[in-house]
């Protein structure tokens, strides 16, 4: 956290440890280069369409596929060992960044366990207890609200039977983790016992999402094993086709980042006319501002931000994987700004990367 | 998995972006005029990312094709491209063709023999498709300087 800005990129990291680098990039070649197999096509891939999917699985690209497995469970396996090798080295940083008790939300399924496309959303209290259960996209509107402040572009998004802003909760890789009691599949159910060792009830410190995702890369892993020994896998019969039959659809799922909610209206045509999303970044929103203030109280010291600070600070917001840095990639780059201002609202110091 | 291409060209763009869709434009007129060639491998994505920086690497030879706001909109610019320092404030997600040849070097050890840039002035990057006048009379020309150097790069 106070290393050469030179080097605090994630080829810094690589330089460092050319093996934990070579194991990261193959494991996002392994998620893109499956894409690219199912895509059937590398340009314009619209594989996945109304109805189903483009084309079947051939038995060539199921092969390739299950061909990576080992090098996959090799590199996320290497991950885990490493980030537990040092995790321990972050107690600071793990006490503040975004460390408190809330609310949780997530897909669950009724055996309790991970659940990303179908199911029903779960919401957890601080302690772990249940606050409801079985939330489907028909009642998505009825039970999520969303609210609005004046120093934000991005809605915050509650739970409206608790209010604003008791009803914030978390969503995500540390809320998936907090909810269910099962992975699904062994290994990533040996990680989540571990993960389950963190805390007696919910883990609070946002700084174990990173934790969490990597025992989710494990569970994908594994749930693509076992998805491909399917004979199924290559069945023929991949898309159902039908006309307009409702002018009004909900839908939910769990994406990498957490919950994701999308409504629509449609004309007879079919064209749509309404839509209203809810991204994780908008049901961690208050969340993550939270965990900004309560960083900045532990690391901004003296009226003055140091490179340290400003990268703690930055931090805590990277925990959550918001979509802040995908939505503004057509300018390049994140942009981040971080002004101290005093209690009479003067402006005390300021730095923009 | 990774390929060691004899002549990689590698394209980026969006097609929804009107002239940001020239890389795709080229990498699918080449990928069509380099079907049956084993020696040239062509790939093509909205964003250059880091897991393309090992098939960078084991290359021979490498044409990084791209859109660019900084040239007259048609002109069509090509130069020989070193891997560069990378920047503290770096984006994971995408990285520019001179960072791909640097993180291949570092991670993997190995760089091509001889890479290049060759960009097209891009007259406009609104939503929309299809490319502005400028840039579709100088696609001909575009293509036969990729076909060049193609060539050339293959000796």
């Amino acid at each position: 956290m106070e290393s050469d800005p030179a080097q605090r990129h994630i080829f810094g990291v690589a330089a460092a440890r050319p093996e934990l680098g070579r194991a990261g990039i193959a494991l996002r070649r392994f998620g893109q280069h499956i894409i690219e197999l199912l895509g059937t096509k590398r340009i314009h891939t619209g594989w996945v369409i109304p109805g189903g999917v483009a084309e079947p699985l051939s038995s060539a690209n199921r092969d390739e596929i299950l061909a990576m497995m080992p090098e996959a469970y090799a590199n996320i396996s290497l991950a885990l060992a490493a980030y537990k090798q040092i995790a321990d080295k972050f107690q600071q940083e793990i006490s503040v960044f975004a460390n408190f008790p809330s609310n949780y939300l997530g897909l669950i399924n009724e055996d309790e366990s991970i659940e990303f496309t179908d199911g029903a959303l779960r919401l957890i209290g601080p302690k772990g207890d249940i606050i409801e259960d079985g939330i489907t996209a028909q009642r998505f509107t009825e039970q999520i609200g969303e609210a609005v402040e004046a120093y934000s572009y991005t809605k915050f998004v509650y739970y409206k039977p608790l209010g604003y802003p008791e009803g914030s909760y978390r969503v995500g890789p540390l809320a998936r983790l907090n909810i269910v009691k099962s992975m699904g599949t062994s290994k990533a159910n040996q990680e989540l016992a571990d993960f389950k060792q963190i805390a007696a009830g919910p883990v609070e410190s946002s700084f174990f999402y990173h934790h969490a995702r990597l025992v989710e890369v494990m569970y994908g892993i594994e749930r693509i094993e076992e998805i491909l020994a399917d004979p199924l896998i290559l069945d023929k019969h991949v898309r159902a086709t039908a006309g307009v039959n409702r002018l009004d659809g909900a839908s939910q799922i769990e994406a990498p980042r957490g919950t994701l909610s999308h409504h629509y209206k449609v004309d007879d045509d079919g064209k749509i006319t309404w839509a209203n999303l809810v991204v994780a970044t908008g049901h961690n929103n208050k969340a993550m501002n939270r965990g900004v203030l309560q960083a900045a109280k532990c690391y901004v010291k003296d009226g003055k931000f140091t490179e340290g600070a400003l990268n703690r600070v930055e931090a805590v917001i990277r925990t959550f994987d918001p979509c802040l840095s995908c939505s503004t990639h057509a300018f390049g780059q994140m942009p981040l700004a971080m002004t101290l201002l005093s209690a009479e609202g003067e402006v005390v110091d300021q730095v923009v990367r | 998995m990774t390929f060691a291409a004899r002549c990689l060209i590698l394209a980026c763009g969006n097609t929804l972006r009107e002239d940001d869709g020239i890389g795709p434009f080229l990498a699918q007129w080449a990928e069509e005029h380099w079907r049956d060639d084993a020696r040239v491998r062509v790939l093509c994505d909205h964003q250059w990312t880091p897991e393309m920086a090992e098939e960078v690497a084991a290359a021979e030879t490498v044409i990084f094709v791209d859109a660019s706001l900084d040239q007259a909109p048609g002109q069509i610019l090509l130069r020989e491209l070193t891997p560069a320092t990378l920047k503290p404030a770096l984006v994971t997600h995408h990285l520019g063709a001179a960072e791909l040849l640097s993180v291949g070097r570092d991670l993997y050890g190995m760089q091509p023999r001889k890479a290049c840039l060759m960009t097209i002035g891009a007259g406009s990057v609104e939503l929309g498709e299809g490319l502005s006048p400028a840039v579709r009379d100088a696609m001909p020309a575009a293509k036969d300087l990729l076909e060049v150097t193609v060539r050339q790069l293959l000796g």
